[in-house]
């Protein structure tokens, strides 16, 4: 997301108050548009979602990408495992086989590897084109929207497919208006962002916003930032509350145990051998929370899978992924604290009692 | 006969908010191996803080301590323990068992914190429970037996290690005459066959009678 966030960079945003109806907005009103892009602007334009049905190992719907030469080359998210890079010098120009070459995702490499090609009619230009497989993403590579930046969607079923002037040209309705609804203008000025909204305003009906990502990054933060402390606030003080309570009834246990701990402690136990089996005993909750959140996490990742849902399905232990595991370990700490604390307040509470003849008389 | 216990005490003072009380001034004991002695002496006296003190259970007095030939005052926590495990015995009232095990599990508590090499040189579970005559109820909680058979438990429990030293705290308090004579006689029964040195605190004159030397406790006021 950096690389945008740069000045003269403008991303999109349909002004939510602005009335939409598609079915008013016809080929020649978005080629306008487009023609004073292409003639006046420098712009990444990135698009998904288009979903079609092509055979693959794991009977995913897979979703088509489509972005232009200035999104592949400044976004630098479509890392490869194999393969070489897109390319955007083709022409659909021609009476025989239109031959166009893609990225896919690691899902759809075993029955399409390198050189193969994946014939479809495409939903965009609606023409039967065939793509040329050229490089396979590596494994969980994604998308952020880049005013939703927690939204993520993986490619690992994905086409990304490259697109020129001359296909968004032929594209349908669909594909154009879809791809200035995030367009991304590059070294433009705040006049010629008003002059662009102008045309969008004239041509579709519609009101722009465009936006650095700064201000994205703001109104990231204003909507989901706030919300995220609250949320932070509140589990902490929960756990505060319920560490308190776990603390709470470990000394109230000890209390009804402590004729237990002194026989123990008469026939050998020593205060160092307790403490390991006070740790041993904890570290074995808190193994079997994480276990739980493990397995909790791996079943809704997993579920993904279960559901067909291609852009949400993850490669990793059962689908867990990087920021998976980050959690987890996140727990593991946080479990380990906790541990510290109950246990040594019971020593502390435990040495405080003088093991003594006295406890059993 | 080897010098087992050598206990100088200056003082040990309890402390409560209100004034502190002193016990055990000035009090010096030595015990020889295989000696029974008997600790008498009014409530209050610190006949139980005296027995505590031995049993390494309380390190908090003024004054030395060497049992088994080693200075108390230059060991740690964790040889406490060890002592506690291998070579003290602890016998006390029926209640010193934990309800929520079997009389095996009570019994064979202390084999929990000994290592496996020192586990090779104990008595025999089966033979300690055959001697002691409590074969019958090893399956069963504390709460299922009676107060002699609970006694017998704890007496097995204190042996199952071959202490050297066997601390009795009141072992016969509650106890009627058949189960007294019993727990008289099996301490007695270690003495003489292990040369096990005995000390008792009890209140009983008949059981303090039973011993090779009485010390009499007197509060100081």
């Amino acid at each position: 997301m950096k690389q945008f966030n740069q000045s003269g960079v403008f991303i999109a945003n349909l002004d939510p108050e602005s009335d939409m109806n598609m079915g008013e907005i016809d080929k020649n009103d978005t080629r306008q548009v487009y023609d004073f892009l292409n003639e006046n602007m420098k712009y990444a334009l990135y698009t998904d979602g288009f979903i079609v049905s092509i055979p693959n190992e794991y009977d995913m719907e897979v979703s088509f990408a489509y972005l232009n030469e200035e999104y592949y080359s400044t976004s630098k998210q479509f890392e490869l495992s194999q393969g070489r890079k897109l390319e955007f010098d083709y022409t659909l120009d021609k009476d025989e086989d239109i031959e166009i070459p893609v990225l896919i995702g690691k899902g759809l490499s075993k029955t399409y590897p390198i050189g193969s090609i994946i014939k479809v009619e495409d939903p965009a230009i609606q023409k039967q084109v065939n793509y040329r497989v050229s490089g396979i993403l590596k494994p969980n590579v994604k998308h952020s929207n880049l005013y939703s930046l927690n939204s993520k969607q993986y490619y690992n079923f994905s086409v990304v497919i490259p697109v020129n002037k001359e296909f968004i040209n032929s594209s349908n309705v669909g594909l154009q208006l879809q791809g200035l609804f995030d367009v991304i203008v590059v070294q433009a000025s705040e006049s010629s962002i008003n002059e662009l909204k102008d045309i969008i305003s004239t041509n579709l009906g519609l009101k722009f916003n465009f936006y650095t990502q700064d201000e994205n990054f703001e109104y990231y933060n204003d909507f989901y930032i706030g919300s995220l402390k609250l949320i932070g606030v509140l589990t902490a003080l929960i756990c505060i509350v319920l560490t308190c309570v776990a603390v709470w009834s470990s000394l109230a246990s000890i209390r009804l145990m402590i004729k237990d701990f002194t026989i123990n402690l008469f026939v050998g136990l020593g205060y160092n051998k307790l403490r390991m089996i006070c740790y041993g005993y904890y570290g074995i909750l808190s193994f079997i929370n994480v276990i739980v959140l493990f397995i909790i996490t791996a079943c809704s990742r997993y579920g993904t899978w279960h559901r067909k849902d291609a852009q949400f399905s993850t490669y990793g232990i059962f689908g867990v992924i990087g920021m998976d595991w980050l959690a987890l370990l996140a727990v593991v700490i946080f479990d380990a604290v906790i541990v510290g604390i109950i246990v040594e307040i019971m020593m502390w509470k435990i040495k405080k009692v003088p093991i003594s003849l006295g406890v059993l008389q | 006969m080897t010098k087992i216990i050598d206990i100088d005490i200056k003082e040990k003072v309890y402390k409560s908010k209100n004034s502190n009380l002193s016990l055990l001034n000035d009090f010096r004991l030595e015990v020889n191996t295989g000696e029974k002695i008997a600790i008498v002496g009014k409530s209050g006296a610190g006949k139980t803080t005296l027995l505590n003190i031995l049993g390494l259970l309380d390190r908090n007095y003024v004054g030395s301590y060497s049992l088994f030939g080693l200075n108390t005052n230059e060991m740690n926590l964790k040889m406490f323990a060890k002592l506690r495990n291998q070579r003290i015995g602890f016998v006390l009232q029926e209640s010193a068992l934990i309800n929520s095990l079997t009389i095996e599990e009570n019994i064979k508590l202390p084999f929990l914190y000994a290592k496996y090499k020192e586990k090779s040189d104990v008595n025999d579970f089966d033979t300690v429970i055959d001697d002691i005559g409590i074969k019958s109820i090893i399956k069963k909680k504390p709460l299922e037996c009676s107060g002699g058979e609970k006694s017998r438990a704890v007496f097995a429990r204190a042996i199952m290690m071959k202490p050297q030293v066997i601390l009795c705290d009141e072992p016969t308090a509650s106890l009627d005459g058949e189960n007294k004579e019993r727990i008289i006689a099996l301490l007695s029964k270690m003495n003489s066959e292990n040369n096990t040195t005995i000390i008792t605190v009890t209140h009983d004159l008949e059981v303090a009678n039973t011993h090779d030397r009485i010390i009499r406790l007197e509060r100081r006021m």
